[in-house]
């Protein structure tokens, strides 16, 4: 298995650099690990030349557009059994008052932002944030209505210190899309976790100590040679 | 009887060709037997209704076009363009490394990486493929996003104004012609033929003139598919065949009697008294395909 990684890890284990593997026509299995996953950020492009060039690679380029896509990722997260709200995809302020009480979740459905979402506590705040994650009425936006409060982790190969119930929504959306590293937002409403959206990390959140467990899966995964 | 949407935007209502061109898929529906409503970004939600998904808003992975596509497709309905046309044929970078590997012809190209960008790269750029060259970021689509460069300060800007958005950019060899071949696909058929021919004193056929803020394009000049020439329809099919089984308009150039593959395009452009103006089945024919 060959890792990629953009990050400078702790262990052992041999690491191409993210550039010098696009330049490369190596057949193996490859992990691609990365802390920015972002559509036609390098981190995309390893995955797309790994499959290229017929490797098994994780996580796949498609998976990749998939879970920055906040309706796709909660629309396939629900189909494999990930509790899910309801949300809403739309251009319309009117349709998401008409569908929603206050207070609601904003995410953007838009080219250029990836990072956050807004929470709107009532309708001028909910105008605000549509048109500013909306970039102004251009694209659309994803809705969900806010019942309980938002908790928001790192998530590292599917693992995170939270408790049981947000652990095990964050090892589920690891087995379902394969994404080593990103911040993962959670609702919490009555006891019960539902799933809500997925950003990637910036080079800086990444501390020490997750650097220290992104390096041990890798060891493990390297020593299993499998990718859970 | 199937419901089909047809996913469009305010702007594919701008040109009274392509108002035509729906309107006509919409008449060519309902002869059929078949529903067809156009469907806005405010009515995302009501996919589930309907069987079919047609797409002719502008399609990119981070549009809400792909949001649409990826929706229906999990949902098990027919769509055109479907999520993996859109994933390829948006992304010139995925585009040209499949042709690469299918060894397709296509324009003689390069992938330069932001880490790669520096005065020695350039001046090998240079070497590689004569001067000009074209620089094309892998969003381009409708001519937009790809410019001609002579110079290494003209590369450098261009280059820099791309990687805003790619880590990755195409670089190309300049190859002017006076038409590009459109050929367009549905299922690996040759749905209908037709040249894009440049402006007078233009490389592309959509140019900005300057201090004008519209596109202008070259005259479209349609034949019958018969009449085009096999081998074209061939790498035409054959170019498609990598990609899938949807909708596709295939750019080809024609230089020394060789066919050379400029691009393949998912959600072709299919205006009324253009694309259409020799074979008047092609609604008959996507309608068909969508409602099967």
């Amino acid at each position: 298995m060959l890792v990629v990684s953009n990050i400078d890890l702790t262990t052992n284990v041999p690491v191409m650099k993210p550039s010098t593997f696009l330049h490369s026509s190596i057949r193996d299995l490859v992990l691609n690990v990365n802390n920015d996953y972002r559509y036609m950020k390098i981190g995309y492009y390893v995955s797309l030349h790994a499959e290229t060039l017929g490797n098994s690679v994780v996580p796949a380029s498609e998976d990749i557009i998939d879970v920055n896509r906040t309706p796709i990722l909660l629309l396939r997260a629900s189909k494999a059994g990930i509790p899910t709200l309801p949300y809403l995809v739309t251009d319309s302020v009117k349709q998401i008052i008409a569908s929603f009480d206050f207070p609601v979740i904003v995410f953007p459905v838009n080219p250029f932002s990836y990072n956050g979402f807004k929470i709107a506590k009532n309708r001028s705040a909910l105008y605000r944030a549509f048109k500013s994650l909306s970039m102004n009425y251009k694209y659309a936006v994803c809705a969900q209505p806010l019942l309980g409060e938002m908790i928001s982790f790192k998530s590292i190969f599917g693992k995170c210190e939270l408790d049981q119930s947000v652990r095990e929504i964050s090892e589920k959306v690891y087995k379902i899309f394969k994404i080593p590293i990103y911040r993962l937002h959670v609702q919490r409403v009555k006891g019960k976790d539902y799933l809500c959206g997925l950003h990637p990390l910036k080079v800086e959140e990444i501390l020490q100590t997750d650097v220290k467990t992104i390096s041990e899966e890798i060891l493990q995964a390297l020593q299993g040679d499998c990718l859970g | 009887m199937a419901k089909i949407a047809c996913f469009v935007e305010k702007y594919n209502f701008s040109d009274s060709a392509e108002v035509d061109a729906l309107q006509n898929f919409q008449l060519v529906a309902g002869r059929m037997g078949h529903e067809f409503s156009f469907m806005f970004k405010e009515n995302i939600s009501e996919i589930p209704k309907y069987n079919a998904v047609f797409i002719r808003a502008t399609t990119d992975p981070l549009n809400t076009s792909y949001v649409v596509s990826k929706m229906a497709w999990e949902l098990g309905l027919n769509v055109v363009d479907d999520p993996k046309s859109i994933q390829i044929c948006g992304n010139k970078i995925h585009l040209y490394s499949l042709f690469e590997k299918f060894n397709i012809p296509h324009i003689p190209t390069i992938f330069l990486n932001k880490d790669d960008f520096n005065h020695k790269r350039i001046l090998e750029i240079f070497e590689l493929f004569g001067r000009p060259v074209v620089i094309k970021a892998p969003y381009t689509s409708f001519s937009k996003y790809v410019e001609k460069v002579a110079c290494e300060t003209s590369f450098r800007d261009i280059a820099k104004k791309f990687f805003r958005k790619s880590d990755v950019l195409v670089v190309q060899k300049f190859m002017p012609t006076s038409f590009d071949w459109r050929v367009g696909v549905l299922n690996g058929e040759v749905l209908y033929v037709c040249k894009y021919m440049m402006r007078k004193g233009r490389w592309k056929h959509g140019a900005k003139l300057r201090g004008k803020p519209r596109f202008i394009w070259g005259r479209t000049v349609s034949l019958r598919k018969e009449h085009a020439p096999l081998e074209l329809r061939e790498i035409a099919l054959k170019s498609c065949e990598i990609i899938g089984q949807g909708l596709y308009g295939v750019d080809i150039k024609e230089v020394d009697g060789d066919y050379i593959v400029v691009e393949a395009n998912d959600n072709p452009s299919i205006y009324a008294g253009y694309e259409d103006c020799r074979k008047r089945d092609i609604y008959e024919k996507i309608i068909a395909y969508l409602a099967n």
